[in-house]
C-alpha cells in the first residue's frame, strides 16, 4: 500500500502498470485506482497495454482509462468491446465506455446488447443508460430488456421480442437459454416455433425439458417432439464401445463408462495374463480369458443400454 | 426391557439398524426418566453417530434439566446431524442457558441446524428482542419475505448465510441484500463475486451494484473466480515423463490405460533392443505425446463467467 502511494507520488506509471498483475487482488485494485488518478499523461502507456496477454492487466488498464475519462481511448475500447475473447474484458470495456461518457460509443454499445455473454449485455445496457440512450424501436427495446434480464417486460413486447430472444439463445449460460425458450414458447409464431424445436437438441437437459413444454405451447405436434429430441447430443457412452473394450482389454470398458476402478481391473487383468503367459506360453491364457471377458462384455453392454439418458 | 429397566440393553438398542427400534428405545429410555440420565450422559461422548443421535433424543425424553449441559455441549458437535438433533431436543429442556445456546445455533453454518433451532426457540416461547434477533430467527425459519421486511438490521444475519453450502440459500440471501441495498454488505458481496457457482456470481453482480459498488469494479471481482482450467505445462510435462498421466490429468478416461500400455511396451522394447536403442526410440514419441497434451490443455475453453 505504501509502495503504491510512493509510486503514485513520483508519477511512476510504469511501476504501477507492473503492479496490475500482482499476486494479490487488492494490490491490483489499488494500482488500477492509482493509475486512474494520473490524468491524461497515463493515457498513452495504458492504451499500449490494452492487448497485453494477461487478463488482469487488460482489466486494470480499462478501469484506469475509465477513471481518467480519457476520450482518446474510446476507439480502442470499442475495439476491445467487439474483439476481445475474454468476457470480463468485454464487460469492463462496455462499462468504461459508459463512464467516459462519449456518445460516439453508442452504436458499438447497441451492438454489444446482442453479445453472447449476459455480463457483457448487462454492462452495455448500464452504459447506454448512463449515456442517456433511449431505444429507437421495439426491437431495441427488447434487446435492452433482455440485457437487463427484465423478462416480464420482454414478454409484453410480444412478436417484436422474437428475434432478440433467438439471438440471446446463443448464450453459453443454460439458465438464460431456459428463460429464453420459455418466453419464446409463450410468444409463439413460426420463428419462435422453429427456435423451440431447435432447442430440443440443446446440450443441457434442463433446457431440453423446458423446450418440450415450449414446443407444446407453440403448437408443434406432440408426436414430432420425441423425433426431434432423439437428435440431441448424447452424453451417455456407447454400449457397443464399452462391451468391445471390456472384451479385449478387460476393465477399460468400465473406465470408459466412468467407473474409477476400471483401471485397477485392467492392471490386474494384464498382470494375471502376463504371469500365465510367462509360464504356459503366449496364447494359452486367452483360451480361458476370452470366454470370461465375453460374459462381462455382454453384461456391460446391457447395463450401459439401461443407463437413463434424456 | 422397559419394564425390567434394562438401561444398558436399551442403550445398545439405540445402535440398531432399524430406525423404528432406535426410536422406540429412545422413547423408553426417556420414559425411565431419572434412572437413565446418568448412563445416557456418560454415553453422549461416544464416537458412534447413530448412538449419539439416539442418546440425544432419549435425553430430550427425560425432560430433566440435568441433561441441559451435555446437550448444549453437543450443539457444537462436528456432525451437523448431531447438532440438528440437539437443537430439536433442547426444546424439551428449556431454561435461560438453553435459550441463549439455541440463539447462537441460529448462526450455524448448516441450514438444518438453523431451522431446528428456530423451531425450538418458538416452541419454548422465545420472542426476539430487537430487529437483529428477529432477522436471525426468520432467516433460520427460511421466511425470506419477513427477513426482507426487516431491512438494514438484517444485513448481518444475511451476510452470514453467504457461506452456506446450499447455493439456493446463498442466492436468496444475496437477492435480499441487493433489495436492502446497504453498503455494509459490500465486503461480503465482494467475496461472493468469486463464488464457485455461476448463478450465485450473477446475482451478486446485480446485488452489488444496488449496494453502491461501482459497476467498473465488478469485472475484476468476477475474473478472480475459481477457474476449472488445467495448466497446459503440467499436462505436457506429465505426459512427457509418464505418457498417459497427462491425459488422465485432463480428465480423459483413457489416460491411465495409455499409461499401463506404455509400461508394457517399454519393458518389451527394453528386453528386445537394449538400453540405448530403447531411449532413442521412445524419447521422440514421449516428446510428441507431451506436446500433444500441452496443446489439448491450451485448447480447453474457459468456463463462462
Amino acid at each position: 500500500m505504501e509502495n503504491i502511494e510512493a509510486l503514485k507520488k513520483s508519477g511512476d506509471i510504469r511501476g504501477l502498470i507492473r503492479l496490475l498483475d500482482h499476486g494479490k487482488a487488492n494490490v491490483q485494485w489499488w494500482a488500477a485506482d492509482a493509475l486512474g488518478t494520473m490524468g491524461e499523461t497515463a493515457c498513452d502507456p495504458l492504451l499500449k497495454i490494452l492487448d497485453y496477454p494477461k487478463v488482469n492487466v487488460r482489466l486494470g488498464a480499462i478501469e484506469a482509462l475509465a477513471d481518467i475519462k480519457c476520450s482518446r481511448s474510446v476507439k480502442n475500447l470499442i475495439q476491445k468491446l467487439q474483439k476481445d475473447f475474454n468476457s470480463e474484458v468485454r464487460w469492463a470495456a462496455a462499462l468504461a465506455l459508459g463512464q467516459i461518457g462519449d456518445p460516439r460509443a453508442i452504436p458499438a454499445l447497441e451492438i454489444a446488447l446482442e453479445d453472447t455473454d449476459r455480463y457483457v449485455r448487462y454492462g452495455a445496457f448500464v452504459s447506454l443508460s448512463m449515456l442517456g440512450w433511449k431505444p429507437a424501436d421495439s426491437t431495441q427495446k427488447a434487446l435492452a430488456f433482455i440485457a437487463d434480464q427484465d423478462w416480464h417486460a420482454v414478454k409484453t413486447l410480444h412478436s417484436a421480442a422474437v428475434f432478440p430472444l433467438i439471438n440471446a439463445y446463443r448464450d453459453k449460460n443454460p439458465v438464460t437459454r431456459k428463460k429464453v425458450i420459455e418466453l419464446l414458447g409463450e410468444i409463439g409464431g413460426p420463428e419462435a416455433r422453429s427456435a423451440c424445436e431447435n432447442a430440443l437438441k440443446d446440450p443441457n437437459p434442463e433446457v431440453r425439458w423446458c423446450a418440450v413444454a415450449a414446443c407444446k405451447r407453440c403448437g408443434i405436434e406432440t408426436e414430432k417432439i420425441p423425433q426431434v429430441l432423439t437428435d440431441r447430443p448424447h452424453s451417455t457412452p456407447s454400449p457397443l464401445g464399452a462391451a468391445v473394450l471390456n472384451l479385449f482389454f478387460f476393465g477399460a470398458g468400465y473406465s470408459y463408462i466412468g467407473k474409477w476402478w476400471g483401471v485397477l481391473v485392467t492392471l490386474c487383468y494384464i498382470g494375471v495374463v502376463t504371469m500365465i503367459q510367462l509360464n504356459w506360453g503366449v496364447l494359452f491364457p486367452y483360451i480361458y480369458t476370452y470366454p470370461l471377458t465375453a460374459v462381462f462384455a455382454v453384461h456391460t453392454y446391457y447395463s450401459v443400454k439401461r443407463m437413463p439418458d434424456m | 426391557m422397559t419394564k425390567t429397566g434394562d438401561i444398558h440393553g436399551l442403550i445398545k438398542a439405540l445402535q440398531s439398524n432399524d430406525a423404528d427400534i432406535r426410536t422406540r428405545a429412545a422413547q423408553s429410555l426417556g420414559s425411565l426418566g431419572q434412572a437413565s440420565i446418568d448412563p445416557l450422559i456418560r454415553t453422549i461422548r461416544t464416537k458412534n453417530k447413530t448412538l449419539k443421535l439416539g442418546v440425544i433424543s432419549a435425553l430430550a425424553g427425560t425432560k430433566d434439566p440435568r441433561s441441559g449441559i451435555p446437550l448444549i455441549a453437543a450443539l457444537s458437535d462436528e456432525s451437523s446431524e448431531v447438532r440438528w438433533q440437539t437443537a430439536i431436543a433442547l426444546s424439551e429442556i428449556g431454561g435461560d442457558a438453553v435459550i441463549s445456546a439455541l440463539y447462537n445455533a441460529l448462526k450455524d453454518e448448516d441450514k438444518y441446524v438453523r431451522f431446528g433451532a428456530a423451531i425450538s426457540l418458538a416452541k419454548l416461547g422465545w420472542k426476539p428482542k430487537d430487529p437483529t434477533e428477529r432477522a436471525y430467527y426468520f432467516a433460520g425459519m427460511q421466511e425470506w419475505l419477513a427477513v426482507k421486511n426487516i431491512g438494514k438490521p438484517a444485513v448481518h444475519a444475511l451476510t452470514g448465510l453467504l457461506k452456506d453450502p446450499d447455493r439456493t440459500v446463498r442466492i436468496k440471501a444475496i437477492e435480499i441484500l441487493g433489495s436492502i441495498g446497504d453498503s455494509e454488505a459490500v465486503p461480503a458481496l465482494m467475496q461472493s463475486l468469486q463464488d464457485s457457482d455461476q448463478e450465485v456470481r450473477w446475482s451478486t453482480v446485480l446485488a452489488a451494484s444496488k449496494c453502491g459498488v461501482s459497476h467498473m469494479h465488478l469485472p475484476r471481482g468476477i475474473s478472480k473466480r475459481p477457474l476449472n482450467t488445467k495448466n497446459p505445462w503440467i499436462a505436457g510435462f506429465l505426459n512427457f515423463l509418464l505418457p498417459g498421466t497427462g491425459y488422465a490429468y485432463l480428465g480423459k478416461w483413457w489416460g491411465a490405460l495409455i499409461f499401463s500400455f506404455d509400461e508394457l511396451v517399454t519393458l518389451w522394447i527394453f528386453k528386445m533392443e537394449g538400453d540405448n536403442n530403447t531411449f532413442a526410440l521412445i524419447f521422440p514419441v514421449y516428446l510428441i505425446l507431451g506436446i500433444h497434451a500441452w496443446y489439448m490443455a491450451s485448447k480447453i475453453p474457459e468456463d463462462p463467467p
